[in-house]
């Protein structure tokens, strides 16, 4: 019994770990214009004509136009999710390369924790099996 | 031209050698006469060095710019530095494939060497197995992707290789980065033969385990080389950008680590026999599948070379042959030969092993996972989806903490058995723990508690691992990679914390400031190699001491083919790299100057090459019984 709420305890604190991660950007986010947040935006969008590029290292045309439209939005005063959504509004969500959280995206971001979980079960059964 | 025919050919008695080889070994095994004689080794031999006079030949054409070849003429080009057409052999689809198939004839012709003690039934399975990927290579690279195709009439000039392809680093990559890959492909052959052989033991494992070391140090070489060259090549300062190819390279790297650790549980005490064959498969699986995800076009990357969709099908059909072959061997025989015996302590380093396998596993399921997921979801709900660096590192970051608590601790356990002692020295190493990151955190300002408690993490792993050298027993093997492995969680955790950048669009003769240093752009100059004509920027870097640091960032304009890429000019130092790019503006007298501070860049390849050299250390290491 005494390693079963080991076990237990484990999982929790997994996913305290987790619940931390997901809420590390609103964290480290500020909330003024700067330089650096133009740069945390583009490093995070596709450039769309190049090849695996993000939009912050491209130099092509497109990238140039995107980097001066997200300054633009910026000194307008919109957020950083504000800019995110409507780039995903007008070029589909292939632009980020965040995937978040949908109906599209669950599997992906629950298939490798459920495996996680499965392994850890199938171990702990092994360790623990005499007990 | 004659070369080409040579090779050709060559390539054709290479896969006859091949058929001939299979048959033998399958007839001797049916007939149970298990001797491998000199003439069978001298046909791995011959069949070795048929690929190779081929891929000579392939090397020479390129030397002396045949054209009358298709595939030097696609990838090469008369004013090409001598180097860059030695290289460009294998800076395409189908020199490439010929690399792969002239080192998995190699490991072969290895293995029969190196196995001269082992049982001779073991040997020969073995020996066949390797011959059906042997064979289904050889019909690939023979049906879809001939490298001695003939092109009528001959052109007098070629169509020259990718300017960012031609680069040192580049150029010994992919040799290096493939005995890593494809090294793995004589782990699986002997999985398979040992299985049936019944030979999964502690001699098989000691044999085995130079060829998963081999496998191991090579990878992490060619992707050491591979993020050295994205850094300084692809002008942006970074090193790895979980971009599709490179978590091909990353995921056969991950299963082969933990592969490793499980090699030396089975050395030592006959545990987890079935879990290590499933990795030997898995391993060369994702190596395969490697293959097929970077050769069929699927994914868009600087690695692709060719878009043809008959070659990703004819991969894919071989690897669910060899997928499935190895299945039913594994069903067959599992509960045949294979008998489970003892239990496990709680703590012990059978549990420690165990933990790794499963932190590594899960690992590698987000990478996978992450990879092929948007192939998948592209395909059934034609949705187009990026899995980007976030999604990796919101899985991953949070489960280091307690993976490299484990990893610190795993190495001091006994196996068998471990009785734990908290003694005055292991508080000393927390306290000095403590102390560490709370300097480090402060010094670069980071409030989030997340941060602190990574670096903790990091730090006490590499604490740890010091603290084992002043134990009587040293497993420098193990040492050392662990030590790297800290020192590079460290590095790269420092390195993406305190980068700093600035972008300016400026004129010759202006400057700018990035923290306390100034930025002159002194003039500009052109220059005209042979393949490629440069302009050159002219940077002074004043810093606050007033030291002068010249930097001369070139942008390049190939000829041919006609293209312009951007060079880095990099100043190292132990604790910082200054990165410079410049780029034209179109119609503009303007340079768009991109400056970075890349923090302890230097260390993160030291790092790597720590962890290669505890490999090494473990290769070297002649059958002394000390711990992992």
């Amino acid at each position: 019994m005494f390693m079963k709420s080991k076990i237990l305890l484990t999982i929790k604190i997994l996913i305290i770990f987790i619940l931390i991660s997901f809420n590390l950007k609103n964290i480290t986010m500020a909330s003024t214009f700067s330089e650096e947040q133009t740069i945390n935006i583009t490093k995070n969008l596709r450039c769309l004509i190049c090849q695996g590029q993000t939009i912050h290292e491209s130099n092509s045309d497109f990238a140039e136009s995107m980097k001066k439209y997200i300054k633009g939005e910026l000194q307008n005063g919109k957020t950083d999710e504000e800019i995110f959504s409507s780039l995903v509004e007008k070029y589909g969500q292939w632009i980020v390369y965040d995937p978040g959280i949908s109906r599209n995206t669950l599997l992906l971001w629950a298939l490798p924790l459920l495996l996680f979980l499965i392994g850890g079960a199938i171990i702990g059964k092994r360790i623990f099996k005499k007990i | 031209m004659i070369i080409s025919q040579l090779g050709y050919y060559s390539l054709i008695f290479g896969l006859l050698t091949s058929i001939f080889i299979f048959l033998n070994s399958s007839i001797q095994l049916k007939k149970n006469i298990l001797v491998i004689s000199d003439k069978s080794i001298g046909l791995i031999g011959f069949q070795f060095f048929f690929v190779f006079i081929s891929f000579i030949s392939l090397i020479f054409s390129f030397i002396i710019s045949d054209f009358s070849n298709e595939t030097v003429y696609n990838n090469s080009h008369t004013t090409k530095p001598l180097f860059y057409k030695i290289t460009g052999t294998w800076g395409n689809h189908e020199g490439s494939l010929l690399l792969w198939l002239l080192v998995l004839t190699g490991v072969l012709l290895g293995f029969v060497f190196k196995s001269r003690n082992e049982p001779n039934n073991y040997r020969l399975l073995t020996i066949l197995f390797h011959q059906i990927t042997v064979i289904g290579f050889f019909i690939f690279v023979l049906k879809t992707s001939n490298p001695f195709n003939a092109i009528f009439p001959v052109q007098m000039e070629g169509l020259g290789l990718n300017p960012i392809l031609q680069d040192p680093a580049l150029g010994i990559h992919p040799p290096i980065l493939y005995l890593g890959y494809v090294g793995t492909s004589i782990i699986f052959s002997a999985a398979l033969a040992s299985m049936i052989s019944n030979y999964v033991n502690k001699s098989w494992a000691k044999n085995i385990k130079f060829w998963i070391l081999f496998s191991w140090i090579f990878l992490t070489g060619g992707i050491l080389l591979g993020s050295i060259w994205a850094y300084y090549e692809l002008g942006w300062g970074g090193f790895w950008f979980w971009d599709p190819v490179e978590n091909v390279s990353l995921m056969p790297w991950l299963s082969l680590t933990a592969l490793l650790h499980c090699i030396v549980t089975l050395e030592k005490r006959e545990l987890f026999k079935k879990w290590t064959i499933v990795l030997c498969i898995i391993t060369f699986a994702l190596s395969m599948v490697g293959t097929f995800l970077v050769r069929s076009g699927i994914l868009n990357s600087v690695h692709t070379f060719a878009n043809d969709p008959s070659r990703g099908i004819y991969i894919l059909t071989f690897i669910l042959v060899l997928v499935l072959l190895s299945f039913v061997i594994f069903v067959i025989y599992e509960n045949k030969n294979f008998t489970q015996k003892s239990e496990i302590f709680t703590l012990s380093k059978e549990t420690a092993v165990l933990i790794n396998n499963w932190f590594i596993l899960y690992f590698l399921s987000v990478v996978l996972i992450g990879t092929i997921y948007p192939i998948f979801l592209d395909v059934i709900l034609d949705e187009q989806i990026s899995v980007g660096p976030p999604f990796y590192n919101k899985l991953i970051l949070p489960f280091l903490i307690p993976f490299v608590l484990f990893m610190s601790i795993g190495p001091s356990m006994k196996w068998i058995k471990t009785n734990f002692k908290f003694g005055a020295k292991s508080f000393f190493v927390i306290i000095f723990t403590l102390i560490l990151s709370f300097i480090t955190v402060y010094y670069i300002g980071e409030k989030n508690i997340f941060i602190l408690l990574l670096f903790i993490g990091f730090f006490y792993l590499l604490l740890k691992s010091l603290d084992q050298f002043r134990e009587k027993t040293k497993n420098f093997a193990q040492i050392f990679s662990h030590t790297g492995f800290s020192l590079l969680l460290i590095s790269i955790l420092l390195n993406s914390f305190s980068s700093r950048e600035i972008v300016k669009n400026i004129q010759v003769g202006e400057s700018f400031t990035l923290k306390n240093e100034k930025i002159i752009f002194k003039k500009i100059a052109i220059e005209k190699e042979k393949n490629y004509e440069s302009v050159v920027g002219f940077f002074e870097i004043l810093d606050d001491k007033n030291t002068i640091i010249n930097l001369q960032p070139e942008i390049r304009i190939y000829n041919e083919p006609e293209m312009a890429t951007s060079e880095a000019s990099i100043k190292t130092t132990l604790f910082k790299d200054r990165f410079i790019t410049i780029n034209i503006i179109k119609d503009q007298n303007f340079f768009n100057v991109r400056y970075q501070h890349k923090p302890f860049m230097i260390w993160i390849w030291i790092s790597t090459l720590i962890i290669m050299l505890g490999g090494m250390f473990a290769i070297f290491r002649k059958n002394k019984e000390v711990n992992i």
